[in-house]
């Protein structure tokens, strides 16, 4: 081997050489930055999985209730009046304070307080006259003191929490009767004002509700327009427009469709506002070309030969393409439908237009409630000051991803399932 | 006794023709061979005996094809009913992703030609005896027919094509995709069947066109320069292309 020879070889290693590493460092950004957000996410919004109580006694007296009967019904306790009784469950957290500055120990607590002091007595009315240790939702302040997220050292007049409820607080914390424990309510409750009472069930519902209508507008349409169009359509320029146009619609930005949705769901055929119905519409209009161009891609990726061996066998032509073409592009259509399901997913501005972007304080039981979805609630948090919401919107996030990542695993599954049965 | 009559059949894709006034007489219960270089059209006149061409849009088939006073080249032919009668074996094995049993029920199923599950038993197992395979699978009719090794799956093919009992089978070219072992499995094989079906094979193999085939047709650049019996056609051709074609002087 002459030197030119040897030169040459060497350089054709060296480019091969430098250009996997290309390729390495290239992956390893991506993974860098995946790592960084995710990290992000999770340092943020893991707190919002705990909640903080406020341990205190509730004397449930009769007289304070305004109770006369002597073995009072369901409804009696149902109507009794609760606004003393809770009250003084808080004040007795420092009996030496002057009536005029009560309202700071109230405020350590969530607003719905009373509530929460009527539900324990509804759920054991064997507690009717007695004193009761209860636990009640620690205020969004409080519980961000609680997580360490709040600052105490800056003056106090710029604190929400002042010097004498961390006083309080310090107390309680020392006696053990400030209690952290998993965040039920973060999933059971619907948005609220207040960060620590607000969930996300109510968007979670409306994610869930708009997913299943967008999935059963969009995949039997898009799967017949696809089979048509593959496989009976003539090839002529009025399809050949068709197609064109369709490739156009992938490319259309969502926030066009969600001016369709308000121009005609909306305006014309009047469908209710606000709701998971509209949204999931509205979203099948963007999920449509997607699924079809990967539906139609996997049905041009049978080979021919089955085809030909099914038509030569003498069946229709609708014969073969229901027994042997579209269950063999079965896989590759659904993992399209996936993916495109979840780009409808985490799209917020059509859902915008539509008014899911309303504060939604009931969880939906149908797709005709009003619901939120999951990245608009991520939005309208984002946009809220308290520190409580910020938690909250990585929280949601985590959410979403989960979501996602539980949605494509069932896209496997499914692919996994029919390519077993197919080849 | 013909069993299929060709007067001058003209192909055409689009603009280009691909076949020239062929006229043919395919005698009952025969192997007839067609050769000819690549691109001579002998597949495009196979594909025209079960209409196959019509799956191609832009071709154009003109002429007369009668099987047994029944017009093939006509509007009103129902090409379902034709092809339960025709059947056809393709160049590269093309089983079903289904099971063997599925594959070979597949015909009989669409035409209703079997009554109970039964009578389906029976026609899957005489269609894959005839086919000579069925030693080999009759454990196994539940595994997928794809996972079958090449001359099995063509084999498997040809078992699909008579479970329908049809009158005629095409082959294209059946044993181009396999080795000497299984092509000779499936000579044989075709040398059975011809005591019941009319057979019409494309091949590229001359000696296989003299071993199955008792009638040879020659086909070059769309016309068919010479048809008579293979034993004339390979002994003492008339023409001299034919001649300078089987002698291996061009093609």
């Amino acid at each position: 081997m002459n030197n030119f020879k040897k030169n040459l070889l060497k350089k054709r290693y060296n480019a091969e050489r430098r250009f996997q590493w290309y390729g390495k460092i290239a992956i390893g950004l991506a993974l860098t930055f995946l790592a960084v957000f995710m990290f992000q996410i999770f340092s943020k919004g893991y707190s919002a999985f705990q909640k903080t109580w406020i341990v205190t006694e509730v004397h449930y007296d009769k007289e304070l209730l305004l109770i006369d009967a002597e073995s009072p019904s369901k409804d009696d306790l149902e109507n009794a009046d609760y606004y003393d009784v809770a009250y003084k469950a808080m004040t007795s957290l420092d009996p030496g304070l002057p009536e005029e500055e009560d309202r700071q120990l109230i405020q350590m607590v969530s607003y719905k307080y009373e509530t929460e002091v009527k539900d324990l007595l509804l759920k054991n009315p064997d507690f009717l006259g007695k004193i009761v240790p209860i636990k009640l939702t620690a205020s969004d302040d409080v519980d961000q003191v609680h997580k360490g997220n709040y600052p105490r050292d800056i003056p106090e007049e710029n604190r929400r929490v002042n010097d004498y409820q961390l006083q309080i607080y310090d107390m309680l914390n020392e006696r053990g009767d400030i209690l952290s424990e998993f965040n039920i309510s973060f999933f059971t409750n619907p948005d609220s004002r207040e960060a620590e009472l607000a969930g996300i069930a109510s968007s979670f519902m409306g994610t869930v509700f708009s997913i299943l209508v967008c999935l059963a507008f969009s995949f039997p349409i898009a799967v017949l327009a696809a089979i048509y169009l593959e496989e009976f359509a003539p090839k002529n320029k009025f399809t050949d427009f068709i197609e064109v146009n369709i490739n156009n619609l992938a490319a259309v930005p969502s926030i066009v469709f969600g001016l369709l949705g308000l121009g005609i769901l909306l305006a014309v055929f009047n469908l209710p506002r606000s709701t998971p119905l509209v949204g999931g519409i509205t979203l099948s209009l963007m999920t449509l070309p997607t699924i079809i161009i990967a539906a139609r891609a996997s049905l041009k990726a049978v080979p021919p030969s089955i085809r030909e061996a099914a038509l030569a066998m003498g069946a229709s032509n609708m014969q073969t393409t229901m027994h042997h073409t579209v269950p063999l592009s079965m896989p590759g259509t659904l993992s399209g439908t996936i993916i495109g399901l979840a780009q409808a997913l985490g799209e917020t501005a059509p859902l915008i237009l539509i008014g899911m972007v309303a504060f939604v304080n009931t969880i939906p039981g149908t797709p005709v409630d009003p619901a939120a979805s999951l990245p608009v609630q991520i939005y309208i948090w984002s946009e809220s000051a308290e520190r409580g919401f910020v938690e909250k919107v990585s929280a949601c996030i985590m959410v979403l991803l989960a979501f996602l990542i539980l949605m494509n695993l069932a896209a496997q599954i499914v692919r996994h399932k029919f390519e077993k049965k197919w080849s | 006794m013909s069993k299929i009559i060709a007067e001058n059949v003209n192909v055409y894709y689009g603009s280009k023709q691909a076949l020239f006034d062929v006229s043919i007489n395919i005698a009952e219960k025969e192997v007839t061979a067609l050769i000819g270089p690549s691109g001579c059209g002998k597949s495009t006149f196979l594909r025209c005996l079960n209409r196959m061409n019509d799956v191609i849009d832009i071709c154009r088939v003109e002429g007369s094809i009668k099987m047994d006073d029944l017009e093939l080249n006509s509007r009103k032919l129902d090409v379902v009913r034709l092809r339960e009668n025709v059947g056809m074996v393709f160049q590269k094995p093309n089983p079903f992703p289904k099971t063997i049993y599925e594959n070979v029920a597949y015909g009989p199923t669409i035409h209703g030609i079997a009554q109970s599950k039964e009578e389906m038993d029976q026609i899957v197992e005489t269609s894959l005896k005839k086919a000579a395979l069925w030693n080999e699978v009759k454990d196994r009719l539940d595994e997928i027919g794809t996972g079958l090794s090449g001359g099995q799956q063509q084999r498997l093919c040809i078992a699909r094509a008579i479970s329908v009992s049809p009158e005629v089978i095409l082959m294209d070219e059946p044993c181009s995709a396999l080795d000497p072992i299984a092509t000779a499995q499936i000579e044989e094989l075709i040398d059975d069947l011809k005591k019941e079906v009319t057979m019409v094979i494309v091949t590229h193999s001359m000696s296989q066109a003299a071993r199955v085939s008792q009638k040879t047709g020659f086909f070059h650049l769309g016309k068919l320069i010479e048809f008579g019996s293979t034993e004339k056609i390979f002994k003492n051709p008339d023409k001299q292309q034919t001649q300078d074609y089987i002698t291996g002087r061009f093609g």
